[in-house]
C-alpha cells in the first residue's frame, strides 16, 4: 500500500478525536461541496423544456429525502430524522420555484444556474444575520441546493455509498445526507475540516466503531484523492504522506489497540485494584444513552459523568420535563444495579445549544455556563431536576452541579433541589429522597473552598479539564498557547491532593472525571492512583488500560511518586519522574506511555 | 427573496406579533410557520421593517431574520383571512410551542 509515490515529506494535523482508534489507509476525497456549474444560456424556445427539466429534478430530489429520511429514521432515530422534513420543505418553496422560473424565463439562464442564483440570494442574507445557529443552518440550504443541482447535471451522486474500495473519508463536512447508506466495511476512518464531538459524522462513528477526527480546518485543502493517510482517533492526530518509520509506530500502535480491545474482554470481570488491594471505582464518561452499552462492555461501573447537555444541544428545542424523564430512567434503568451520576446542564463555553442565543459574550469561558446558567434559568434547571428526581426511583443515581466557584452557588442549588422535592411529593409522585448531591472541583477557587464545600455536599468530582484550562489560565483551543495546557502540571497535582483531603476531613468521596487519563496515559493514571481517588470516570474505550494500570502497581508505590511530584516545579520533571519509575519498576507499563509524552 | 404578491391595502387584515423565541425564527420554526399559513387559502404576508415577505416560503421567512424581541406584521388576505390571523398570532403568542415538542 504505500508505494515509491510517498516521496514528500509527511504532514502532522491536530484536530478533535471523537472516535476512538487508528486507521492506516488512502485517501477518498468525499467532494461533495463542488458543483461546477456553467452560465450558458438557453434559447428562447427551450425556455418551456427547462422548465419541465427543473420540476423534473426536484420531484427526483424529493425521493431522495423521502428516502434518507426513512433510513435516517431507522438508524438513529426520529429525533435526528426531522431535520429531513425542513430539507423537504425547502425543496417545495413556491418562492423559491417562482423566481427560479421568472429567471430562467427573463434572463434565459439554464435552470442549474438559475435556481443558484436564487439560492445564493437567500445564502447572502443568512451570512449578514450575525447568528452562529443560522449561518449553521445555511448549511441545509446548501444541501438542498447541491441535491437539486446535482439531479439537474446528472451528475453521479458521489455519496459514501459509491464507495467500493476501503479508505479514509475525507470531506469538508459529513452530513446526514452525505453519510446515508454507507458501507461500513469500506470506511476506515472519518476526517473533516468541520464539526465537534456533537456532529453528525461523529455520532455515526461512534455509532458503527468507526475512528474520527473532526475540526481539521483546511485539511481538505492539503489533501489528494489516495494520498497514503494515518488517523490517529484517541490522540487527534491525523498524518498525511507518513514517513515508513511513522507507519511502522502506527501499525505497532494499531496493533496494541486492537490487542488491548482484545485484553478488555479478559479483564472485563476483575476488580480495579492494587496489587497491594487498594480498590478503585473505575467507571464512564458517557454524553448520551447509546454510549452507556459501551461502559458496560469495557468493565466500567456505573456512570461517573453523564453530560445532560447533549441531549439539549442535539435537540432544536428545548426538550420538556416528560422527554427528559423518559430518557433518565431509560438511562438509570439501564445501568442498575450500578450507579449513574447525572451532571446537570452544563452550557456554555463552547457548548451552546440551538434554542438559547444571547450567548454573545467576549469570554465564554470565564462567563454564562454551568451552574452559573442553571441558577439563572431556573426553569430550565427545574425541569431538569424534576425529571431526574422522577427517574431517581428506577435504579441508583446521583445529581452534580457543574461549574461551582463560590458556595453560594451549591447552597443555591440544593435549594432548589428541596424545593422541587417538596413540590413532587405534594403532586404525589414517587422519588428517592436521598439522592446523592456532589459538585464538580473544576475551578481554582473550588479547590481552595474545597473544606467548606465539601460540608454541603456528599460527594466531589474533579473536572480535570477545566481545572487544567482555569487554573494555569490557558485557552486549550488556542495554538498559540496550548503548550501550557499540561494536566502533569505539578500545580494540578497539588490541587487534586488537596482536594481530595478536604474531601476526606469532612468524610466525602472524592472522584476525578476529566480525561486525564487521556493525553497522558499511564503518566496520568499513577498520580491519580497514589492520591487515593475513591473513584475515576473516563472514556469507556480508556476503562480497559486504566484497569490495568491499577491492577499493575501498589498505592503505596504510586503515594510516594505524589509525594515527589509534589516537591517538583516543571510538568517535564514529573514526566521524567514517571518515565524512570515505569522504566525502572513496572517496565511492563512502558506501552503505555503516549509517543509524544517524552517530547514535550 | 422578497417580492410582493398584493398590494397592501388599509382594509386587510393585519396584527402585531413580538418574537418571544429565544432564538428568534430560524429555519425549523419558519418551516413551522409556513405549515400553518399553508392551512390557509389567503395569502399570508409577513412584515418586518417595512419589508414584505411571502409567510408561505420558509425560505423567505427564515431570511427575514427576525431575532427575539423583534416585531412583525401579519397580512392575512382571502376568504379565510381571520382564521389565518388568529391562528398564526397564537403560533407567536405560544412561542411556536417550543419545549413542548
Amino acid at each position: 500500500m504505500f508505494s515509491a509515490r510517498n516521496t514528500e515529506k509527511e504532514m502532522i494535523f491536530n484536530g478533535i478525536p471523537v472516535s476512538p482508534g487508528i486507521a492506516i489507509g488512502e485517501v477518498f476525497v468525499a467532494n461533495l461541496d463542488e458543483l461546477s456549474l456553467s452560465d450558458s444560456k438557453i434559447d428562447r424556445g427551450e425556455v418551456e423544456e427547462e422548465i419541465r427539466k427543473f420540476k423534473r429534478a426536484l420531484k427526483q430530489t424529493e425521493a431522495e429525502l423521502k428516502k434518507i429520511k426513512a433510513k435516517l429514521a431507522a438508524d438513529i432515530g426520529e429525533d435526528h430524522a426531522g431535520i429531513m422534513d425542513t430539507h423537504l420543505m425547502i425543496l417545495d418553496d413556491s418562492t423559491m420555484i417562482k423566481e427560479t422560473e421568472d429567471y430562467i424565463r427573463t434572463e434565459l439562464g439554464n435552470a442549474a444556474y438559475a435556481l443558484d442564483i436564487v439560492l445564493n440570494k437567500t445564502l447572502e442574507s443568512f451570512a449578514s444575520m450575525d447568528d452562529q445557529y443560522l449561518s449553521e443552518r445555511a448549511e441545509d440550504i446548501h444541501d438542498v441546493k447541491r441535491r437539486i443541482i446535482r439531479n439537474l447535471l446528472g451528475q453521479a451522486q458521489e455519496g459514501l455509498k459509491d464507495l467500493r474500495r476501503k479508505a479514509v473519508v475525507v470531506a469538508k463536512n459529513l452530513t446526514p445526507s452525505d453519510t446515508v447508506g454507507f458501507d461500513r466495511k469500506y470506511v476506515q476512518a472519518f476526517v473533516s475540516d468541520r464539526g465537534g464531538s456533537t456532529s453528525h459524522a461523529a455520532i455515526i462513528a461512534r455509532s458503527h466503531g468507526i475512528p474520527a477526527v473532526v475540526g481539521l480546518e483546511d485539511f481538505t485543502h492539503k489533501v489528494r484523492p489516495y494520498d497514503n493517510i494515518i488517523v490517529d482517533g484517541i490522540t487527534g492526530q491525523v498524518i498525511l504522506r507518513p514517513d515508513e518509520s511513522t507507519v511502522k509506530l502506527y501499525k505497532d500502535a494499531r496493533r496494541r489497540f486492537a490487542e488491548m480491545e482484545k485484553e478488555l474482554l479478559t479483564l472485563k470481570d476483575y476488580p480495579a485494584v492494587t496489587l497491594d488491594g487498594r480498590e478503585f471505582e473505575l467507571s464512564g464518561n458517557v454524553e448520551a444513552i447509546d454510549e452507556l452499552k459501551d461502559v458496560s462492555s469495557h468493565g466500567g461501573k456505573g456512570v461517573g459523568l453523564f453530560r445532560t447537555e447533549y441531549f439539549f444541544i442535539t435537540r432544536s428545542s428545548l426538550p420538556s420535563e416528560e422527554i427528559q424523564y423518559k430518557y433518565y430512567k431509560d438511562a438509570v434503568k439501564q445501568m442498575a444495579p450500578e450507579c449513574v451520576i447525572f451532571r446537570t446542564l452544563d452550557i456554555g463555553g463552547d457548548k451552546i445549544a440551538d434554542w438559547i442565543t444571547n450567548f454573545d459574550e467576549a469570554n465564554p469561558f470565564m462567563g454564562w455556563r454551568g451552574i452559573r446558567f442553571t441558577l439563572s434559568r431556573k426553569d430550565i434547571f427545574r425541569s431538569q431536576l424534576r425529571a431526574i428526581y422522577r427517574a431517581s426511583v428506577h435504579g441508583k443515581l446521583k445529581i452534580m452541579f457543574p461549574m461551582i466557584s463560590v458556595v453560594e452557588e451549591v447552597r443555591a442549588a440544593k435549594q432548589i433541589c428541596d424545593e422541587v422535592k417538596e413540590d413532587l411529593l405534594k403532586q404525589r409522585y414517587k422519588i428517592n429522597e436521598d439522592v446523592e448531591i456532589g459538585v464538580m472541583i473544576e475551578t481554582p477557587s473550588a479547590v481552595a473552598l474545597a473544606s467548606h464545600i465539601a460540608r454541603e455536599v456528599d460527594f466531589f468530582s474533579i473536572g480535570s479539564n477545566d481545572l487544567v484550562q482555569y487554573s494555569l489560565a490557558v485557552d486549550r483551543g488556542n495554538s498559540r498557547i496550548s503548550y501550557l495546557y499540561d494536566p502533569l502540571h505539578p500545580v494540578i497535582i497539588q490541587f487534586i491532593r488537596d482536594t481530595v483531603k478536604a474531601a476526606r476531613e469532612e468524610g466525602i468521596k472524592v472522584g476525578l472525571c476529566g480525561e486525564m487519563a487521556v493525553s497522558e496515559g499511564v503518566l496520568g493514571v499513577l498520580p491519580l492512583i497514589g492520591m487515593g481517588l475513591d473513584e475515576i470516570s473516563a472514556p469507556s474505550y480508556l476503562i480497559p488500560e486504566i484497569k490495568k494500570i491499577i491492577r499493575s502497581v501498589t498505592y503505596d508505590e504510586t503515594r510516594s511518586l505524589v509525594k515527589k511530584i509534589l516537591k517538583l516545579s516543571t510538568p517535564h520533571e514529573v514526566r521524567e519522574l514517571l518515565s524512570k519509575f515505569i522504566k525502572e519498576k513496572r517496565s511492563e507499563l512502558t506501552e503505555f506511555i503516549p509517543k509524544v509524552a517524552l517530547d514535550k | 427573496m422578497n417580492f410582493v404578491l398584493t398590494e397592501v391595502t388599509d382594509k386587510m387584515k393585519k396584527a402585531q406579533v413580538k418574537v418571544i423565541n429565544e432564538n428568534g425564527i430560524h429555519l425549523r420554526l419558519a418551516g413551522e410557520l409556513v405549515k400553518n399559513s399553508n392551512k390557509f387559502k389567503s395569502d399570508i404576508l409577513i412584515e418586518k421593517n417595512s419589508e414584505q415577505i411571502n409567510g408561505k416560503s420558509i425560505l423567505s421567512v427564515a431570511s427575514l431574520g427576525a431575532e427575539y424581541g423583534s416585531e412583525l406584521t401579519i397580512i392575512a388576505n382571502g376568504q379565510d383571512e381571520s382564521k389565518a390571523l388568529d391562528s398564526l398570532v397564537k403560533l407567536f403568542e405560544s412561542g411556536f410551542s417550543e419545549g413542548e415538542k
